[in-house]
């Protein structure tokens, strides 16, 4: 009985990510070992995948280099194979796969690199979706302001880091070595929150309570509620920068969860 | 250049490419080529990623949807190839299952493209030419005719690549693409040659292309370099050419073809 269907890809699946050999069993030798025409195939994927990481990785890539990176990916592609075969979302654990890689323990802000950068890659690849209009929310009596809830942009990522990665990411892509000596790597951690606007992908940082207000308004709760937990936050100047540059998606004014508003 | 092709896995988030590509569609007629649908899956397509299919093609209204006779995805991981599929009854009652799926979805008939191959699977029955004829006919879909990958295929496994576009269904090959390849020599000293999209298109590969524009009359042709990607001259050069080649070829009625 020849083999299912089924059976030959899910062995061609783990040749190509556990360097399984049974699928030899199916393939035609005709001059050249079976195992030297899979190694074909996965050498494309892992160069696909490799590359698709360093796409969304670029300064993670110039600090450790090139071959360092290959060798880092080739680890992480076998924990983590993609499950999407649209390559913008591959590389969401990379950050976690870091911290835990022992052979770049030496690099201690590695991973908050890795944060930044993929932080950035989802806000480049978000859907296109309109912003709040700020007048619609203008036009809202004053007593329904408290209940007004926002969904922030799916552009937008809150990172707290406990190093100023998106200096070392700018220093490092500029190849700007004095940039880089003069970063502080004990400074404290840095709050962002990095989005696309109508000027394309910014990363900004926010003070601490700052950035656990917008936090807090980005799962949802009620503004009101917000606003009376950080008193000590200029919420009509924060809130109107995050509207400006279209942070927000949607608004609702009412007790339940968000529902779209047009 | 009479219009363009792109990867539709590329357009699939939003953003600057979207946009820059929506503006370009103003001016070139665009063609999508998918490499993600996995169509011959035997566990059935990923119902997100054709919906994400479908989201690209209604925003680009493209002149041309095609996919690969191939698979790429096995327990819901992507293997970032397209993969041989054997030449089986069950392997092509699989892939005509997922196209008539992918045409229903989308509402439109797509080409299916052959690929290149470095393996034969012992238990194939068919021959890759029958098996696409078998497919448009069972599917109604239309043949994407790679004159590279033909090349490379036979040359990798030995068959006659005028056999192959005999094989073809004519009036059913709606899009050609050409492409350059790279011979890689192994240990042993066997050569495997590469379809690897980096160079340009080689004399063998030019002849072949004539001798499927004689079967097939003129047919919109591509050329395909994504790797060490040139100057756009070099690029815009080989385009000329096959246009060169397409003007030599006796029109088929109603149908006017331009290289890109």
């Amino acid at each position: 009985m020849p083999p299912k269907l089924l059976e030959v890809q899910r062995a061609f699946g783990d040749a190509i990510f556990r360097d399984e050999a049974r699928l030899a069993d199916h393939i035609a030798d005709n001059g050249i070992a079976a195992a030297d025409r899979l190694r074909i195939y996965r050498n494309t994927a892992f160069s696909v995948l490799t590359d698709a990481l360093r796409l969304v990785y670029p300064s993670v890539s110039r600090i450790v280099g090139t071959e360092f990176f290959d060798g880092a990916a080739a680890f992480f592609i076998r924990r983590h194979p993609p499950t999407d075969a649209y390559l913008g979302n591959y590389g969401g654990e990379f950050a976690k796969f870091l911290s835990g890689f022992k052979p770049a323990s030496g690099v201690r802000y590695l991973a908050d690199v890795a944060r930044f950068e993929w932080a950035l890659n989802v806000a480049a690849n978000a859907l296109d979706a309109a912003a709040v209009d700020p007048t619609a929310l203008a036009s809202l009596p004053p007593s329904a302001h408290d209940a007004v809830r926002f969904v922030p942009h799916s552009s937008v990522s809150l990172l707290e880091l406990k190093y100023p990665a998106d200096r070392i990411a700018d220093a490092v892509m500029a190849r700007d070595d004095t940039a880089m000596a003069a970063i502080d790597l004990d400074s404290g951690p840095v709050w962002l929150v990095v989005h696309r606007g109508v000027d394309g992908v910014e990363a900004r940082r926010f003070g601490e309570t700052e950035w656990q207000f917008m936090a807090r308004l980005c799962a949802g709760a009620p503004l009101g509620a917000v606003t009376a937990a950080y008193p000590q936050v200029k919420a009509g100047p924060l809130l109107a920068d995050h509207l400006l540059r279209g942070r927000f998606c949607r608004f609702s004014v009412s007790r339940e969860l968000p529902e779209e508003t047009s | 250049m009479g219009w363009l092709e792109v990867h539709t896995e590329n357009y699939m988030g939003g953003g600057r490419p979207l946009e820059f590509l929506t503006a370009i569609r103003r001016d070139y007629a665009i063609s999508l080529h998918g490499v993600g649908l996995s169509l011959g899956s035997a566990e059935g397509i990923d119902r997100k990623h054709l919906e994400a299919v479908r989201r690209v093609a209604e925003r680009l209204d493209p002149c041309a949807v095609s996919e690969h006779l191939s698979w790429s995805v096995v327990g819901g991981i992507y293997l970032a190839d397209l993969l041989p599929l054997p030449m089986t009854e069950e392997a092509l009652r699989v892939i005509c299952r997922n196209i008539d799926e992918t045409q229903e979805r989308l509402g439109r008939t797509i080409l299916i493209e052959n690929p290149s191959s470095y393996i034969r699977y012992r238990h194939s029955t068919i021959p890759e030419w029958q098996f696409l004829d078998a497919v448009t006919v069972r599917t109604g879909c239309n043949v994407l005719c790679d004159v590279n990958n033909i090349y490379v295929s036979a040359c990798n496994h030995g068959f006659d690549p005028l056999a192959y576009l005999d094989g073809l269904p004519a009036t059913r090959v709606g899009e050609i693409h050409l492409a350059g390849h790279t011979a890689r020599t192994l240990a042993n000293g066997a050569t495997v040659r590469i379809d690897d999209h980096g160079s340009r298109v080689i004399p063998a590969v030019w002849s072949l292309y004539d001798a499927a524009l004689a079967r097939f009359g003129r047919v919109p042709t591509l050329i395909e370099w994504d790797t060490d990607v040139p100057d756009l001259s070099v690029l815009v050069a080989e385009a000329a050419e096959a246009q060169r080649r397409l003007d030599q070829t006796g029109r088929r009625t109603g149908n006017a073809a331009e290289a890109a």
